[in-house]
């Protein structure tokens, strides 16, 4: 009766098993893994195509054989995962980070082994991986200061803060406190815990403004939620040249909604459109991730690659805005870095998407996973 | 259908071994899910299972199979612990900034591990077993404290675990032959063996399977349930030392993602929710299941966006696949469905057959009674609801002190309304489901598919509304059904059924959206949440319908009866002549109907739909319900007082959202001012 059962269940198990392997690999090719975090969110469903894209370009599709897996929120199958990887026989593994320490015993086994580890957006600590982040507390610093020369050394101001917990959001928050401690004149009259989601953003403001009103507040500093404040700000009927300024992420929607009125945007709807809100808008950039397996085929080629890779921070002020037409990759290095939301119809979705070191993805890349060339 | 099963059991199958392995199937399911999936991971990859393998695989689940053997032990005494992996997390970053690597100071920290873990579960036992107040309330609030704790031990990743240590736990205990993890995992299984023969172990057992009876033989149910948490406690501790040798270092959130899986873990172990039978044995090799879902993926070469809804399957499969026999739920459900087909082509159905009526004349009502007043004919309700609604009375009080603005201001009121709404409409649905003694985890994804489907079908188009609204609350239905079906016609647990269909959903909105969900709310639908009438937003009368339009569902129409009926005793409800499995159908559908209106109107708070906007919803859902004075074992409970939770809950939200306190501060302070609550105004009746 045990090995009947046994039985039904194996061949059940085999059944899906057969209609979900692939076919048989080229041995010739790289054989890279690339372990991502939690997909459910927009940024990492972003960075998820971009290093498809960059996998499929000319410049690698002929030398990798990529292979995606998602560890989900945990980082003990984060762990687990890098361990069969190794096991499966990788050269290198590409890693976006649950945790900066825990994966530490993992990380170093797999280098002992041989294999390459590369971080992208968080930061692993064991000194054998790669890491390839922007410098969080450069972030926290550059975006308070603006917000303080904005306002004058004086005014009361929200903070919406990421993930407690994470190093990144208490670096970052860490580094804006320290701006604004100097400046006695600024106040932070609330502090919300944003968990980086523009949906969130917008729950804890609505929290704050039960019990306060607009015209008791002068600035906001926000790691994700510009776009939603100023929506909001629309909402309770305050006028766009009126807007208050605000420190805080790079989404799309914030772009579009820093262009001076009247610029023609095709697709601008409701908050989406251009109301020269007065912003800096700076990112964690998703294309971070296609660039570390990048980085990653070059090491295996036998290239030095540094261990440490400071990105340069993408920030966009109301000065440097700029609309693009196509979005290639050429256009972006020409200066353009707002999309039209007839292309980007998700005012969420992140727009720090270019980067000098890699011309094979561009708005295609992030969107559907289709490389440059 | 209990009539028609009598002729499957024959008296002369019953042997003294098929009686043995019945007693034990839960542990021999676990077991067999879990030699299915390590012979699929083998077959495929073609690698060997040497040594090494094992050792990597045994640290790998161990820290999982621990904690989750913790929560296995409070779960056979009938209770629930919410706070197992806030544990986890505590011990973690203790541990991490306190322990050197001389031999005194490991001992020292390994054992000031397990002690927090055994004073965490000490200080929820004395709620739970001295004061009678819920397990699910109490260590709800537990949670919350240790989270804010833990951030005030350590605000982000660092600190270091000597080595040594880290070598003594996951090395070997006989090189080459045992891991040192599969040594740990055995001492415990021994522990509970020898524990489980004692007049403790034993007591343990009698008070889950039933309470009252193990009372009137005289044990002392309240000292067992105590000391079971404290156990349990310990054992969550223990997992916090592991996790920390494991990963050599600390960080605040690592053990919160496993709350989840422990459950699932215990469920697929073959424990009952509700106490009384399984063990720690199935829970271990359930663990292990879970953390090889994670391997099989990876030799399938699972595409990402496709990679949880394969481990959806995986999980309902390997449950399914390791309990197929015949008298297994699916089987029944087969049989009954292929002797029914017959009965009606036979024409001997009983609606084919022209019976008399059988229905009993009830007597007329007798005038003579006086009907009691409304406080007494609703006692009970009144009891169980009203804590919540004088705590909320409490926090208008506070808030009007600390932030001025509150008591006589309408906007505050109407934002009050507005951010509470969600969890008001999905207090219907998981209200309802856990009143039936269900559970359903299939709400964020409900909510985050819907929402993303309802922005994708309007594209800003106040004209779509028409069918875009009908077309996402058919799809919650949708869900709802699928839910029911595997939970009564495959008799999957409703926690291993809602946890994997909400990864189906995750995947399923993943690849519908292509990672980058498109479309806006239709400005129709954003007035309706974020517009003003004379002061008022328009969903706050919607709201007050759909209120009303709930407490009588619940309370005045058959199928509420038929609900609390089930709750109380599916197998009673069922000789009453209930509809028990077309009931749980439509109590699943009314869940999903409600997330899928929650996504709607996130969708048109937000302006557009996200990936993981229903994240934030699964514990609140849950948490209203059962601060609302609804019992998480089912059966009590009442719609009002689920309302009162939601103003509690929102109300303190918006007091400590306009403050400036640290968020560590904060989840310590929700923590207080919720047990708080529930200690204040507990029931002061036996």
């Amino acid at each position: 009766m045990f090995s009947r059962k046994l039985f039904f269940g194996a061949a059940a198990g085999l059944a899906l098993c057969a209609a979900l392997t692939p076919g048989a690999q080229a041995q010739s090719k790289h054989k890279i893994y690339l372990s991502m975090s939690y997909i459910g969110n927009d940024w990492q469903g972003e960075a998820a195509n971009m290093i498809k894209a960059m996998a499929a370009s000319k410049t690698l599709a002929d030398k990798v054989d990529l292979q995606v897996q998602v560890a989900g929120p945990n980082a003990q199958r984060q762990i687990q995962q890098i361990n069969a990887m190794v096991q499966a026989g990788a050269k290198a593994i590409v890693i976006y980070p649950i945790s900066p320490t825990a994966l530490n015993a993992a990380v170093k086994n797999a280098c002992e082994k041989g294999v390459i580890v590369i971080a992208y957006d968080g930061e692993i600590t064991e000194p054998c991986a790669y890491n390839i982040a922007i410098d969080q507390e450069e972030a926290g610093r550059i975006t308070a200061e603006w917000l303080v020369k904005k306002l004058n050394g004086k005014g009361n101001i929200i903070a919406i803060t990421g993930v407690p917990g994470t190093s990144v959001d208490t670096l970052r928050t860490k580094a804006a406190k320290e701006v604004f401690a100097k400046n006695p004149g600024i106040k932070i009259v609330n502090e919300a815990v944003g968990m980086w989601s523009q949906a969130v953003a917008r729950t804890e403001l609505s929290k704050i403004l039960a019990t306060r009103k607009w015209d008791q507040i002068d600035g906001l500093w926000m790691q994700v939620g510009c776009y939603t404040a100023n929506a909001m700000q629309l909402e309770a009927a305050i006028a766009e040249e009126k807007l208050k300024p605000c420190a805080g992420e790079g989404s799309n929607g914030g772009r579009i909604q820093m262009l001076p009125v009247g610029t023609e945007v095709e697709g601008a709807n409701g908050a989406y459109k251009p109301m020269a809100a007065p912003r800096i808008s700076y990112a964690s950039p998703p294309y971070s991730g296609a660039l570390a397996l990048k980085l990653a085929v070059q090491k295996l080629e036998g290239k030095d690659v540094p261990k440490k890779i400071v990105l340069p921070l993408p920030v966009v002020t109301n000065e440097t805005i700029k609309l693009c037409q196509e979005g290639t990759w050429a256009e972006m290095k020409a200066g353009c870095n707002a999309f039209k939301p007839s292309i980007v119809t998700n005012p969420g979705w992140f727009a720090s998407i270019f980067s000098n070191d890699t011309p094979e993805i561009g708005l295609d890349a992030a969107l559907v996973g289709q490389p440059e060339n | 259908m209990s009539a028609l099963a009598v002729p499957a059991h024959r008296q002369s199958e019953h042997s003294l071994v098929r009686t043995w392995f019945e007693r034990r199937r839960g542990p021999f399911i676990a077991v067999a899910a879990f030699c299915l999936c390590l012979g699929i991971v083998k077959i495929l990859s073609g690698g060997t299972l040497g040594y090494y393998e094992i050792g990597t695989l045994a640290a790998g689940g161990a820290t999982l199979a621990i904690a989750a053997t913790g929560q296995t032990i409070v779960i056979l005494t009938g209770g629930f612990d919410l706070s197992a992996a806030a544990v986890i997390s505590l011990v973690n970053v203790t541990l991490a900034g306190h322990m050197q690597s001389d031999p005194a100071s490991i001992v020292l920290w390994t054992l000031a591990g397990i002690g927090i873990g055994a004073a965490t579960g000490a200080f929820n036992g004395l709620f739970i077993a001295g004061l009678r107040l819920q397990p699910i309330v109490v260590t709800l609030a537990t949670m919350f404290i240790l989270q804010g704790v833990t951030l005030l031990v350590m605000d982000k990743p660092g600190g270091e675990i000597p080595p040594g240590f880290a070598q003594l736990l996951i090395g070997d205990a006989i090189p080459g032959v045992l891991p040192m993890p599969v040594l740990l995992l055995l001492a415990l299984v021994g522990l509970w063996l020898a524990l489980r023969n004692t007049v403790f172990g034993k007591a343990l057992l009698a008070v889950g399977s039933d309470r009252e009876a193990a009372r009137a033989s005289g044990l002392s149910v309240r000292l067992h349930e105590f000391f079971a948490y404290v156990l349990a406690g310990a054992f969550y501790g223990l997992a916090g030392v592991f996790i920390s040798a494991q990963t050599g270092s600390g960080d605040p959130l690592v053990g919160n993602p496993m709350l989840l899986q422990m459950f699932a873990a215990v469920v697929l172990g073959g424990t009952q929710l509700g106490g009384g039978r399984g063990g720690p044995v199935g829970t271990i090799f359930g663990a292990y299941v879970l953390m090889l879902v994670v391997n099989i993926l990876l030799v399938l070469n699972v595409p990402a966006f496709y990679s949880s809804i394969v481990e959806g399957a995986i999980l309902i499969l390997a449950v399914l696949g390791a309990s197929l026999s015949s008298s297994s739920v699916l089987a029944r459900t087969l049989r009954t469905g292929l002797r029914r087909a017959a009965a009606r082509r036979a024409g001997t159905l009983p609606r084919q057959l022209d019976l008399p009526t059988t229905r009993l004349a009830l007597p007329a009502p007798s005038p003579a009674l006086d009907t009691p007043p409304f406080w007494r004919r609703n006692a009970e309700a009144l009891r169980n609801g009203a804590p919540a609604y004088l705590c909320f009375v409490a926090v208008l009080v506070a808030t009007q002190i600390v932030l001025g603005n509150a008591i006589l201001s309408w906007p505050y009121y109407d934002s009050l309304i507005v951010l509470g709404c969600f969890l008001a409409i999905l207090a219907l649905g998981q209200g309802t489901v856990i009143l039936t003694g269900g559970l359903d985890l299939s709400l964020p994804w409900t909510i985050g598919l819907c929402g993303i489907l309802c922005a994708g079908l309007l594209k800003g188009s106040d004209a779509a509304l028409i069918y875009a609204v009908p077309v996402v609350l058919g799809l919650g239905a949708l869900v709802g059904l699928v839910n029911g079906l595997g939970i009564v016609a495959l008799g999957l647990s409703p926690i291993v059924m809602t946890l994997a269909m909400n990864g189906i959903l995750q995947g399923i909105a993943l690849v519908y959206s292509g990672g980058t969900p498109n479309g806006f709310a239709a400005p129709a639908l954003r007035w309706f949440m974020t517009g003003r009438v004379l002061g008022v937003t328009p969903i706050v009368p919607f709201l007050l319908l759909f209120v009303a339009g709930a407490v009588v569902l619940l309370g005045r129409t058959a199928f509420g009866r038929r609900v609390y009926a089930i709750g109380n005793g599916e197998r009673p409800a069922e000789l009453s002549g209930v509809p028990v499995k077309a009931t749980l159908l439509r109590v699943y559908m009314l869940s999903g109907v409600c997330a899928a209106l929650v996504g709607i109107l996130l969708a048109g708070f937000s302006g557009q739909g996200s990936l993981g906007m229903g994240d934030d919803y699964l514990l609140p859902s849950i948490a209203v319900v059962v601060v609302g004075g609804a019992l998480i074992t089912g059966g009590r409970g009442s719609y009002a007082g689920m309302i009162g939770g939601v103003l509690l809950l929102t109300a303190l939200q918006t007091l400590l959202a306009g403050t400036t306190l640290p968020y560590a501060t904060r989840a310590i302070l929700y923590g207080v001012v919720v047990l708080g609550a529930v200690v204040a105004l507990r029931e002061k009746s036996s």
